[in-house]
């Protein structure tokens, strides 16, 4: 077995491109997931029923599936469905932000029912609007708890941006899959891959556990 | 809206059925061994020595900073190239899904071991037991109640992962499913078709750990 590491060398200015879609997708993805979470989270917890209905079916159904089955679904479907024609990365981030709200929902929705009750009834007799009660009380409370929950979110959507290569977006793992299968060096590019991933990752882990640890709500 | 024809899933149905089966039993594969080795690594990250604490630790952050593609690919194309053993795909995700999986149970059995009060294991060392007395009688039975629903969580992740397993050609569900859509031309049917038997895969099984859960809640109080 002969081993030649050179070829990840000579392939860095690939890689960090591909390391930086992954990155970009990401961000992107959080960036677009966090507000349709929190729009879903209010659907599920207003009034109208039918609303909250949909809410709900939307999220079971997000989290009830393989990411990859949606990736493969958006890919497909979509275009059939409707008369445009998506570049993959738009339909490998249409996936992922369908796949992450409905997570993000869920954390939004606990985070608001984490507040007791009792709170919102002395707001209310205190004098505040429904609103207030919302801004001033549940939402500053809501929000450190939420926060370590999206911090595994981030990591785990870090992890599930790997799955948009199977529609060819040339993020990190397809950038390097494409060089394994070109070069034949499967071994070098492999293991290239996985240590560029922890590299990235690890730090991202350990943000999320101090995430957690400083922000930890006792009662 | 185009037409919704249903007859390439009726015509292969056998063929999508066994790859349901495949799903089933690699899923069921994976958890019970996840189940076995994060208890055994979980109790060592607790109790075991410094060195061997540091060691998982390490491990259990790698596998949250590497996705499960990576190391199912890993398994697949390169560890046969560093031990010339080759393994049938099945098994390269049996044991890819394994290693991942692992990680997150290890991390659930340490949060709920150390959930159980001190007191209780001083009580039993004071009783008279010893250390793996005290661990497989009084702290795992209690802890396994609390873990209950992570451990649910961690089922629905795993049998999602087993999906993936599909790039390296397990002829599981996922795979199946991409192979029919291919030959008969008509993805939307089949992939429509892939999201109802998941969720029908997933959703009651979620369902079923968290129904048990609240059956039993009370018994993991102390």
């Amino acid at each position: 077995m002969t081993l030649d590491w050179s070829i990840v060398w000579l392939n860095k200015e690939a890689l960090a491109e591909g390391a930086l879609m992954t990155i970009v997708l990401t961000v992107l993805t959080m960036g677009l997931a966090v507000p349709l979470g929190i729009v879903l989270a209010f659907m599920r917890l207003s009034k109208w029923r039918s609303l909250a209905l949909l809410s709900q079916c939307f999220v079971e159904l997000f989290r009830n599936i393989p990411l990859i089955l949606i990736v493969y679904w958006s890919f497909y479907v979509i275009p059939i469905l409707i008369p445009v024609q998506f570049s993959a990365f738009t339909t490998g981030l249409v996936a992922l932000v369908l796949c992450v709200s409905a997570y993000n929902a869920e954390t939004f929705r606990a985070g608001i029912n984490s507040v007791r009750h009792g709170q919102t009834n002395a707001g209310l007799a205190l004098g505040m609007s429904q609103f207030q009660v919302m801004k001033e009380i549940i939402l500053p409370q809501a929000a450190r708890r939420v926060l370590p929950i999206l911090a595994t979110t981030w990591v785990s959507l870090f992890k599930d941006t790997s799955l948009v290569s199977v529609i060819a977006v040339g993020e990190l793992s397809h950038v390097a899959l494409q060089i394994r299968s070109q070069s034949f060096r499967v071994l070098e590019m492999l293991t290239a891959m996985a240590v560029i991933y922890w590299m990235m990752g690890y730090p991202q882990a350990k943000l999320s556990d101090w995430v957690r640890k400083k922000f930890e709500v006792k009662e | 809206m185009p037409d919704f024809d249903i007859s390439p899933i009726l015509e292969s149905w056998q063929f999508l059925a066994t790859g349901i089966g495949v799903t089933i039993l690699l899923s069921i594969l994976s958890m019970a061994a996840s189940v076995l080795l994060g208890t055994v690594l979980g109790i060592a990250r607790v109790y075991g020595s410094r060195p061997l604490q540091l060691v998982i630790t390490f491990y259990v952050d790698t596998m949250r900073s590497i996705p499960v593609l990576v190391v199912i690919v890993w398994i697949y194309f390169a560890v046969p190239i560093l031990t010339g053993i080759n393994f049938p795909p099945f098994w390269s995700a049996l044991i890819a899904i394994t290693i991942h999986i692992t990680a997150s149970v290890v991390e659930i059995v340490r949060a709920g071991v150390e959930s159980i009060r001190e007191g209780q294991c001083r009580a039993g060392l004071a009783l008279g037991m010893s250390w793996p007395q005290v661990i497989l009688n009084i702290v795992l039975p209690q802890a396994a109640i609390r873990m209950l629903p992570a451990i649910g969580s961690v089922l629905s992740v795993t049998i999602k992962d087993t999906a993936i397993a599909s790039v390296i050609a397990v002829p599981e569900f996922m795979k199946r499913a991409e192979t029919v859509a291919s030959q008969s031309y008509q993805p939307m049917e089949v992939f429509t078709f892939a999201i109802f038997v998941y969720f029908l895969l997933l959703f009651p099984t979620t369902r079923t750990v968290d129904f048990i859960y609240r059956r039993i809640a009370h018994l993991g109080r102390s």
